[in-house]
């Protein structure tokens, strides 16, 4: 019902789950500037696969395993095409471009044009907002997302947590887990662990024994596990059980408790999207939350006395969104005392000077309720600040790892970028002259 | 024409001056690679440029817990961490602050710092990058290795030589009055002088055999060769060298540093050593847990509770230089081999034991770049010690390089040798190097549970309160 309402509320023009498949802007942007380079269907293509390398899209934009191959292969374009498909589809929806006889020729429209050359002149941020007046006014998922985001938490407001706990994470070992009874005995641990979850951050209470007997039988049916408990699985399945697991309670969170009408999918591609235009923060390493957690960076409302909110659109119905972008001067303060903060809460879990920044970086997002590029431009003022002895802490930022942490976990989460220089890790000596 | 005749199209010209000679320096100053090299003969990279003043809390913090502790109190610092608590990054000065504290070690053998209670030396261990150093016996190679590149043994063995040619001989008083105490230790070290002034070197061999702290140690050490031989055996400290690696055994090798050399530099009335250990993460860096776990147990052993003479008397203080991240990659180790217990490195307290390295300030940088500068001024001129650079040039360099030393070096270098280029160039102000701020930007691009969050900020009430604009 409520659902509805939010529906009727927006004037979109398609259902938010009709969402193209992809998740990267900047696939818009490389469409963008191929068409306007050439004309032919195929020379399109080649073009956005060359670019999507060179920007090395869908994958991390700092550790390449593999070495890339400088040919554009028939298979390499089979691999690509669907992709390439769903964002023309996108584009053209927006009247960006136009192909009238199918591919043959393709070319901008006038609205494509002026988008791109935004892009050169005013830079990616500026033009992501002009892409989000797009989405926005066809399918007004931002508004649907945003609203369910800010109901979803008593306790912590706008934070909506997908809690997900691997066998590993609850203590269990795989070396041990042979048996579907492991199996077994790890779901009724993962049941208690997401009960108390429910009832810490939504203030509530559950039971999830039913929705666990119909996952397994789930399972069971599948011939995932047996339906004899001393029965051992495919050892080759493991990854598959446990992302089955995952996969469900996820959905099930989603659904049931928040209340959301859509896919995980869809949900998946609003929130990464809505990240990338700085108006929501989705992240999997917040170090204090075993899964995903996503929250609004942006507010739905007729108007705002604060002054660190900017305007970003207008509904029909006279409601408009505002970013939250707060200015440097005002909250200098606030931002310092936060990863003093977050510093001093770290340390105790990892007893040496120096911590994950990527880490930090998670706590002060969400305290501030700020970006991670308006985190990066901060810690880079505040760091600015730091060197040249205006601060009563000192700061230090380094590359290195900490000993503990595998590369696997570095090939996950990009490093942050702070005075022009990439940074893993903090040290924050608040002894002398300080305050706290 | 011949060759004889012909000249060259470039002529230097008579009145030229040299490339730094306008900033009245004989040379650039500072180092193309700012990293120490102890063996290097240029001083601006060997540690021999230091500035005493910009680590000189640490310092005060070794010598007070170290260096004037007795050695003879059993209770006395057998190991120590200087911890680089602000800075992981490598070129913050440890290296040249270690070879300038064995140097101050060395120079009186610590008797003038300990007024008169210790003679100590020092020795500087580096394990090599690349994880070659993983066990005890291979780090207890690097440290004979250490102790065989410094001239210690030389100089036991002289001193050792002349405490008997005295008792011996009562003209040698008179021989070696005016002898610099550098030329005495290769005298007495070579068997010609000993000949030429008539002492019986086998006479003041079998004075030294007699040496009390020597009686316990067996008969193959390299002292004792060819005591029973028909020739007068003339040792020096080839033999130390040949006999440690000629050992085949890792235990006895172990023993011979932790017993015998011990024996050895009592005899020579040295009552402690302090061996500094550079870049001690590079033990550990390497190792598997187990191999951790041996190597804190092994060293326990030496410096505390095995059956070495060492163990017994507490003669080599270790100083173990750690950067931020090792305490972490070592406190299992070091808490299971019991080593936590007795010197912990992650103390809950301020501990003696620890040093707090600490970064560099404007006012420390200032202090370097004039230490530097100074070496290579030109005399007689009467100026500025920070010529050419200013003082806000030195705090922008520090900022831009992060107060890292080796940066501010290599900033500094750089900078100069663009001022040397350039005529106008007259001084390095801030103008000067925004202007060559280019040259030190990296090739980095400018892109594109614990329930603890408590206080979260609420966007919907945030963006009701008024706030006045600036």
């Amino acid at each position: 019902m409520q659902d509805e309402q939010l529906e009727q509320q927006s004037t979109a023009a398609a259902p938010i789950q009709s969402v193209k498949k992809f998740y990267f802007l900047d696939y818009i942007y490389i469409l963008l500037y191929s068409v306007c380079k050439y004309s032919k269907g195929r020379d399109i293509l080649v073009s956005f696969l060359k670019m999507k390398r060179a920007y090395r899209l869908g994958e991390s934009k700092y550790k390449k395993l593999t070495a890339d191959t400088e040919d554009i292969t028939d298979g390499r374009i089979r691999r690509y095409i669907y992709t390439f498909r769903q964002v023309f589809a996108e584009v053209s929806d927006y009247g960006l471009i136009k192909s009238p006889d199918d591919w043959d020729t393709v070319y901008l429209t006038e609205t494509g044009e002026e988008l791109l050359l935004q892009y050169k002149q005013k830079g990616a941020k500026s033009f992501n907002q002009s892409l989000f007046k797009f989405m926005e006014d066809k399918y007004g998922a931002f508004r649907y997302l945003i609203t369910k985001l800010d109901s979803a938490n008593r306790n912590l407001p706008g934070l909506l947590f997908l809690p997900s706990y691997s066998p590993r994470q609850l203590d269990f070992d795989r070396q041990n887990m042979k048996t579907t009874s492991d199996f077994v005995t790890y779901s009724s641990q993962l049941i208690n662990r997401l009960e108390d979850d429910i009832q810490e951050h939504l203030g509530t209470t559950k039971d999830l024994k039913t929705e666990n007997k119909r996952l397994l039988k789930q399972l069971i049916r599948t011939g995932l596990l047996s339906s004899h408990r001393r029965d051992r699985f495919d050892p080759d399945k493991y990854n598959v059980i446990t992302k089955r697991f995952r996969d469900f309670w996820m959905n099930y969170f989603l659904r049931e408790i928040y209340d959301y009408g859509y896919s995980m999918p869809s949900f998946d591609i609003w929130t990464y999207r809505g990240k990338q235009i700085g108006i929501i923060h989705a992240t999997e390493f917040h170090p204090y939350f075993c899964g995903k957690i996503v929250y609004p960076l942006s507010i739905i409302i007729n108007s705002v006395e604060s002054q660190d909110f900017d305007q970003l659109y207008q509904y029909s119905d006279g409601n408009k969104l505002f970013v939250h972008r707060p200015n440097w001067s005002d909250n200098q303060e606030k931002f310092v005392e936060a990863i003093v903060e977050a510093y001093y809460d770290l340390r105790r879990t990892y007893s040496s000077y120096f911590i994950n920044l990527a880490a930090l970086r998670e706590i002060v997002c969400l305290k501030m309720k700020i970006s991670d590029k308006t985190f990066e431009d901060f810690m880079s003022r505040t760091y600015r600040l730091n060197l040249a002895g205006k601060l009563r802490i000192r700061i230090s930022l380094e590359v290195d790892k900490l000993p503990e942490e595998t590369s696997a976990i570095y090939l996950k989460r990009e490093p942050i970028m702070v005075d022009k220089k990439y940074r893993n890790i903090i040290a924050i000596d608040a002894t002398k002259g300080r305050r706290l | 024409m011949s060759k004889l005749t012909r000249k060259p199209a470039h002529i230097q010209k008579p009145d030229t001056l040299a490339r730094f000679q306008k900033f009245y320096l004989s040379d650039n100053p500072f180092p193309k690679d700012p990293y120490v090299n102890q063996d290097s003969t240029d001083k601006r990279v060997n540690g021999k440029i230091y500035e005493t003043e910009i680590h000189k809390a640490e310092f005060q913090q070794i010598k007070d817990n170290f260096l004037k502790q007795s050695q003879t109190d059993p209770n006395h610092l057998r190991l120590g961490y200087i911890v680089d608590t602000s800075y992981i990054g490598r070129g913050n000065g440890k290296s040249a602050f270690l070879i300038n504290l064995k140097q101050i070690i060395d120079q009186e053998y610590c008797l003038d710092i300990s007024e008169g209670k210790n003679k100590c030396f020092a020795l500087y261990v580096s394990p090599e990058a690349g994880g070659r150093i993983k066990t005890f016996p291979s780090f207890v190679d690097i440290l004979f290795n250490s102790i065989a590149k410094s001239d210690i043994i030389k100089n036991c063995l002289a001193i050792l030589r002349l405490e008997a040619t005295k008792k011996l001989y009562q003209n040698a008083e008179e021989i070696i009055q005016h002898t610099d105490d550098e030329k005495l230790v290769n005298d007495l070290n070579t068997e010609e002088w000993f000949e030429k002034n008539g002492f019986d070197i086998l006479a003041i061999s079998e004075e030294i055999w007699g040496n009390e702290f020597l009686q316990q140690l067996p008969p193959e050490f390299p002292l004792f060769q060819g005591r029973r031989a028909f020739m007068k055996p003339f040792i020096t400290s080839s033999h130390f060298t040949d006999y440690y690696f000629n050992t085949p055994k890792t235990a006895d090798r172990i023993n011979f540093l932790f017993s015998h050399m011990v024996d050895f530099f009592l005899a020579a009335g040295f009552n402690g050593a302090y061996i500094l250990v550079d870049d001690f993460e590079r033990i550990p860096d390497f190792q598997s847990e187990r191999q951790k776990r041996d190597f804190a147990l092994q060293l326990r052993s030496c410096l505390f509770d095995g059956s070495y003479t060492n163990a017994r008397v507490g003669f080599y203080d270790f100083l173990l230089v750690l950067h931020a991240g090792v305490p972490r990659l070592i406190a299992d180790a070091w808490s299971l081999s019991g080593m936590e217990q007795r010197v912990p490195i992650l103390p809950k307290i301020s501990s003696k034991h620890v040093i707090h390295f600490e970064k560099l300030s404007k006012k420390h940088a200032i202090l370097l770049l004039k230490k530097y500068i100074s070496e290579y001024r030109l005399d007689g001129q009467n100026l500025d010690p920070l010529f050419p650079f200013t003082e806000d040039a030195v705090q922008k360099i520090g900022e831009l390089s992060e107060y890292n030393a080796a940066s501010i070096l290599k900033m500094a270098d750089e900078l100069l040798e663009k001022a040397a280029d350039s005529e106008e160039v007259k001084l390095i102000n801030p103008s000067f190097i925004n202007k060559n701020l280019g040259i030190f930007e990296d090739d980095s691009s400018t892109r594109a549970t614990v329930r603890k969050t408590s206080k979260v900020l609420d966007l919907q009430k945030k963006a009701k309160v008024k706030k006045a604009k600036k």
